[in-house]
């Protein structure tokens, strides 16, 4: 039987492989790709915890969840093509403008 | 009779303002004669209240509130009594002749309107300090005199600081200075007494608080006497806070007529004698017995520093000194209205003889060293005249109830050390009675007698003008025949001051008492005579002898007070300065500034600009939260 | 008749900005106009004060934000009536011998600003308001010694900020935390201090609460060891800088200890006096040491502030009525008398370019009424009978003697130290010949200095001889706290400790 800790430990791991792409990769474009992994992971948790308590306040938040992602991607996509005409790469380390 | 105290005591003020008017401007006649003028009017208006307190009594007078605050209320009173207004009187008539005094002697200094504006601040507060009706109000006084007292020491500000063999006052300004800190040294003193006082009977009123001292314990009584006598002992110049009234003397001449011998110096008995109720309380009998004692002390001290000086005017100072004891000591004796009695006849021929050795110092060129003078009678009849009655005063010459002003004040306080069966005081009065006579005329003749030294350094002198002889008259009257008073001014006094009166036993002796004290004084004449009337023959093995190196350089206390105070003080504030305030205090709060800008400075690198160091940053700040969260959960989980 | 606080705080805001469109020829004049009527109204305000009546007058209470309890709440009574009028003189003053050629303009709107501050903080009866004006005060001080300032003048800025900002950030969480309790006992917020006044703290809460003003407050008088800041904002600021410094932004620490230490905390105030006591003679006889080892005029007078200032703090814990009316009395007479010190330094600085003695020496033969005002200011210093200086000196260490007999002589050495400094100071560039060629052809003060100082001069030497009207309001006030204190207190040695004068039982 698949259990509630199933699912927490598949968003857990899905998780875990948005963060460490997020801190690994270097290219904007594969940032934006774990960082939905991660929203997606967020989003298996929402929806197994809601199914677990019948509460469908989790489900309600795990579309807005997406609903915010496209947005996100809709805007992030439009800067990035930006950035890439700017700087030519979409490299983070090229990024470095700001220096304290 | 109001309005007379008020013009008693405004009427310096007024002058003193006056001629503060002109005080920028060149020499302007008018303001010497209209200050002493001025002063004038106050002398005929404190004799006249004098002659009202013999015939009526007292007056008091309150002019308006001064301070108040909580339960305190220091009113501005006046108080015209025995004691007051005998000082207003002696006060006025001395600063009477030394305004008109000035008028001849400051006639061709360039600050010569300054000069009388200061002298009458001078009598301003000093007729404060004797007619106020409360100790504040003394205070006030107290204070005014030390100002006007460094202003006019230091009158001659524009001279320049020399070395202490040069000139052991170093300068005007430096002993103006030190004489105002050392007084200021006594006036806290002062204050605490005020302070013990008022916390304790909740009033400094003269009538309220001497009613209220049977209330007080043994405790505060002796801490309140202690804590007055040490104001007392600035003002008067007891040891250890004599040095400055010697430095005083770079001041003008007529400044230490009145100032330094006749009027302020003497504020210090005047305080023991007004505040007599509390000195006589059983409970501080011995510090009356240590106030005759040190008195009695400091006569001799002083007396025997006056034996080898050089400059006329220090000795006449040292005899300030030493005539201040034997005030101290009558009155730390108990017998308050005789050291008024030689307060006032004191003030007379001290007054007179400053002001002759001020004659003589303008015939001189404002030379002092009495080495270089010799056979000025000659030149200066008068002046001879008057300082020879004043040393005859001084010395207590006279016999048989008849004699010169000092003969029966100074006997009077001799006879009470016997009476008082303190017979060690009483042989140390009576030596210095011999010291005094000695120095005093080893002085005189000196100065007067002998071969003519001035030669040598070219001096010409001359006789001071005529109208300033004449103002000096008084004084030489009343330094002869002031004496004979005496009974009539115990009387007057005593229905103030406490009665005195020698036993039956002193009563007996009284005349061998006084064979023995003019023995002394004679000895001391004649011993003067035989040295020195011919003229001055040095004996170099002496002079350098250690006892008259000691006593030339006043017992090395001046150096002595610099080596252990002022030096040690310059450098402990240079210290604190240099060391503690910079490089302690400052450096620590410096350090905390510079330890938040370093750690800012160190952090700052954490900006590097790149997004992947930031979001490592952030991953690990979340990482990091969240095993807090885990933490406390947990904990929390523990403790319940 | 109501409503003339408000006109007194906002006039010199709104004349201020209005001063940003006036032309740069009349500024002077303009400035001088708007300080002069500033200090008629204060005056006037002195005019219509009830001397009878002990608490607070004038008041005005609008609320800002209800919720919280915060709102424009002033009104005065004697302990702050004459600090204003002190500080609106001062201004006056200042701009009258001002003396700077940069930037004038910005100099007096500037001045103008700092006005509202010191205006603000002493009428303020709630401690939002309050601590809004007391750190809005920092801010034109910050740019008139950074901007006119020597050559270290950023240093001296910057520490003068930092410093007295974290002092008072430290007081702003205890002012919080007093406003928390209140909430907690009372269910409602307030910020009013008179609400506060009337709140009775536990005793542990009552000591912590007391250092953390005790701090905010320290550090602003300055106290020992959080005076270093003040030699450096002395050194470096210009002259009317400093007079305003040392006249009125010093007094708002002291005036903290009476108006939120004293009466809020009665228990702690009495528990600590010994070790506030102990701060304050380290204070007076230290920095009088180190004034005694300055080279520089200024510095001497700078630190001779803070050992005056120790007298103050004397008085304030004398916990009777003759030592806090005589702290403020002397509050006032320090704030006149330091003020005219540093326009006097300012003369000088003005005409050598140096504040060093050894530059000086027979200032007296050269610029005889300068000598004289510089003669006058230094004995009112000196704590001399007859001038401002003796009153609240002489009151402050009388009632401290009922505290502790030995820690008031060793107070009382202030007298002889001050006389120490002061006379040294004045003997090195006043008295001995002149040598320094540079010195022999200075022109004596002119007509805007003398304009400037010579109305101290007679405040100086009036307030010396008849002190009478404004002590009783002081007085009255002051009273009036001691029996507060007195009966708010709850151990026994605060309320043996704190005297209630006997007038003030009578009327019970």
């Amino acid at each position: 039987m698949i259990g509630l800790s199933h699912y927490l430990i598949l968003s857990g791991i899905l998780f875990s492989i948005g963060l460490i792409g997020v801190l690994r990769r270097k290219n904007l474009l594969m940032l934006f790709f774990a960082t939905e992994i991660m929203l997606n992971a967020a989003n298996i948790a929402f929806a197994a915890i809601s199914s677990h308590y019948h509460d469908m306040a989790g489900q309600m938040f795990a579309f807005f969840v997406i609903a915010v992602a496209a947005s996100e991607v809709a805007v992030g996509l439009g800067l990035l093509v930006i950035l890439y005409k700017k700087y030519g790469t979409l490299d983070l380390d090229m990024y470095t403008v700001m220096r304290g | 009779m109001e309005n007379l105290v008020y013009i008693a005591l405004f009427a310096p003020l007024v002058g003193s303002l006056f001629a503060a008017l002109f005080g920028m401007q060149k020499k302007n006649a008018i303001t010497g004669i209209v200050t002493s003028m001025l002063l004038f009017i106050s002398f005929v208006a404190s004799a006249i209240l004098f002659n009202h307190v013999m015939t009526v009594g007292p007056v008091h007078v309150r002019m308006m509130d001064w301070i108040m605050a909580g339960d305190m209320l220091i009113p501005f009173g006046f108080l015209v009594d025995q004691v007051s207004v005998t000082m207003m009187t002696v006060v006025t008539l001395v600063s009477t002749v030394v305004h008109i005094y000035s008028n001849g002697y400051m006639d061709h200094d360039k600050s010569f309107n300054r000069f009388f504006s200061y002298l009458s601040a001078f009598v301003f507060s000093m007729m404060v300090l004797v007619m106020s009706d409360n100790f504040l109000g003394l205070f006030i006084g107290w204070e005014g005199v030390g100002v006007c007292s460094w202003l006019l020491i230091g009158f001659w500000y524009h001279k320049e600081d020399v070395s202490r063999e040069v000139n052991p006052s170093i300068s005007p300004s430096w002993a103006a200075n030190e004489a105002f800190i050392m007084n200021r040294i006594a006036d806290l003193g002062m204050l605490i007494g005020i302070f013990i006082l008022y916390w304790n009977i909740g009033s400094l009123q003269y009538d309220v608080v001497f009613a209220a001292l049977p209330n007080l314990s043994d405790g505060i009584l002796v801490a309140a006497a202690v804590a007055l006598f040490i104001g007392a002992m600035g003002k008067s110049a007891q040891f250890p806070l004599h040095t400055w009234l010697t430095d005083a003397m770079e001041g003008p001449t007529p400044v230490s007529a009145l100032i330094h011998a006749a009027t302020m110096v003497t504020a210090g008995v005047f305080l023991v004698i007004r505040a007599n109720p509390l000195y006589s309380m059983e409970a501080v009998h011995w510090v009356s017995y240590f106030i005759a004692s040190l008195g009695t002390f400091v006569a001799i001290f002083a007396a025997s520093m006056a034996l080898v000086n050089r400059d006329l005017k220090r000795i006449i100072a040292f005899s300030t000194l030493s005539q201040l004891g034997y005030m101290f000591a009558a009155a730390g004796l108990g017998a308050y209205w005789i050291a008024l009695f030689h307060l006032a006849a004191h003030a007379f021929f001290k007054a007179l003889l400053f002001l002759g050795a001020g004659n003589v110092m303008h015939a001189m060129d404002g030379e002092l060293d009495i080495f270089k003078m010799g056979g000025l009678k000659k030149v200066m009849r008068w002046t001879y005249l008057y300082m020879g009655l004043a040393s005859l005063a001084l010395s207590g010459i006279g016999i048989a109830g008849i004699g010169f002003a000092g003969y029966f004040s100074k006997d009077a306080i001799i006879e009470t050390a016997f009476n008082e069966h303190t017979y060690i005081l009483w042989v140390i009065l009576v030596v210095t009675a011999g010291l005094t006579a000695f120095y005093s005329f080893r002085q005189v003749f000196l100065t007067f007698h002998g071969n003519e030294r001035y030669h040598e350094i070219g001096a010409h002198p001359h006789e001071m003008y005529t109208y300033v002889l004449i103002g000096m008259s008084p004084l030489a009257i009343l330094a002869v025949i002031a004496g004979f008073f005496q009974d009539w001014f115990e009387h007057f006094v005593t229905a103030l001051l406490p009665e005195y009166h020698m036993s039956e036993h002193t009563h007996h002796l009284s005349w061998i008492l006084g064979l023995i004290v003019i023995a002394f004084a004679v000895g001391g004449i004649v011993l003067a005579y035989v040295k020195y009337n011919r003229g001055l023959k040095r004996n170099e093995k002496l002079e350098h002898s250690f006892v008259y190196k000691l006593l030339a350089n006043q017992y090395y206390i001046p150096i002595l007070y610099e080596k252990i105070f002022s030096q040690p003080y310059a450098a402990l504030s240079k210290f604190s300065w240099a060391v503690l305030d910079q490089k302690v205090v400052d450096a620590t709060v410096d350090g905390i500034g510079h330890i938040i800008k370093s750690t800012g400075d160190n952090t700052r690198k954490i900006q590097t600009g790149n997004l992947s160091d930031y979001l490592r940053w952030m991953a690990g700040g979340a990482l990091l939260l969240v095993v807090i969260a885990f933490v406390a959960f947990k904990l929390s989980q523990g403790a319940n | 008749m109501d409503g003339i606080l408000t006109v007194l705080l906002f006039f010199p805001l709104l004349a201020g900005l209005l001063g940003f469109v006036v032309n740069k020829d009349s500024i002077r004049a303009y400035g001088i106009a708007v300080a002069s009527i500033e200090f008629l109204l204060s005056l006037w305000l002195w005019m219509s004060f009830d001397v009878s009546h002990a608490g607070f007058q004038f008041v005005e209470n609008i609320p800002l934000v209800s919720d919280f309890g915060i709102s424009y709440y002033v009104g005065v009574d004697g302990i702050s009536l004459f600090i204003i009028i002190m500080a609106t003189l001062m201004t006056l003053i200042g701009i009258v011998a001002l003396n700077i050629k940069k930037d004038v303009k910005n100099m007096i709107i500037t001045l103008l600003f700092l006005e509202v501050a010191m205006v603000g903080v002493f009428i303020s009866l709630d401690a939002i308001i309050f601590y809004l004006f007391w750190e809005f005060s920092l801010v034109p001080m910050l740019y008139i010694i950074g901007a006119w300032g020597g050559e270290r003048r950023l240093y001296a800025a910057v520490k003068f900020f930092l410093y007295t900002f974290a002092g008072s950030l430290i007081m702003l969480i205890g002012m919080l935390y007093v406003a928390y309790v209140y909430h907690s006992v009372s269910g409602s917020w307030s910020f009013a201090i008179t609400d506060w006044y009337a709140l009775i703290l536990p005793l542990d809460v009552e000591k912590w609460l007391f250092w953390a003003f005790f701090l905010g407050f320290a550090i602003k008088v300055p106290m020992f060891p959080f005076h270093t800041w003040l030699p450096y904002a002395h050194g470096q600021a210009p002259t009317v800088g400093s007079v305003i410094l040392a006249a009125v932004l010093l007094k708002m620490g002291t005036y903290g200890f009476v108006r939120f230490s004293l009466p809020m905390f009665p228990d702690a105030s009495v528990l600590y006096i010994t070790p506030v006591a102990i701060l304050a003679i380290i204070m007076i006889i230290y920095t009088a040491m180190v004034a005694y080892a300055q080279e520089d005029m200024k510095q001497t007078i700078a630190y001779s502030s803070v050992s005056h200032m120790g007298v103050i703090i004397i008085g304030t814990f004398a916990m009777n009525a003759e030592g806090i009316t005589g702290s403020i009395f002397l509050m006032l007479s320090h704030g006149i008398v330091s003020g005219a010190l540093f326009l006097l330094v300012g003369s000088i600085y003005d005409r050598r370019h140096t504040k060093l003695m050894s530059e000086f020496g027979g200032l007296a033969s050269v610029m005889p009424k300068y000598a004289v005002i510089y003669g006058i200011m230094l004995m009112a210093s000196v704590g001399l009978p007859l001038t401002i200086g003796f009153v609240g000196e002489y009151l402050s260490l009388a009632g401290f003697y009922k505290i502790s007999p030995v820690m008031t002589a060793l107070a009382g050495t202030s007298i002889i130290l001050g006389a120490v400094y002061m006379l040294n100071l004045y003997k090195r560039s006043f008295f001995g010949p002149v040598t320094n060629e540079a010195n022999k052809k200075l022109n004596d003060l002119d007509g805007k200095e003398l304009a400037a100082l010579v109305p101290l001069v007679l405040i100086v030497i009036w307030l010396g001889v008849y002190p009478k009207p404004v002590l009783v309001p002081i007085d009255n006030s002051v009273r009036a706290l001691t029996s507060f204190m007195h009966e708010k207190a709850q151990t026994k040695t605060a309320k043996a400790t704190i005297l209630v004068s006997k007038k003030n039982k009578e009327m019970k």
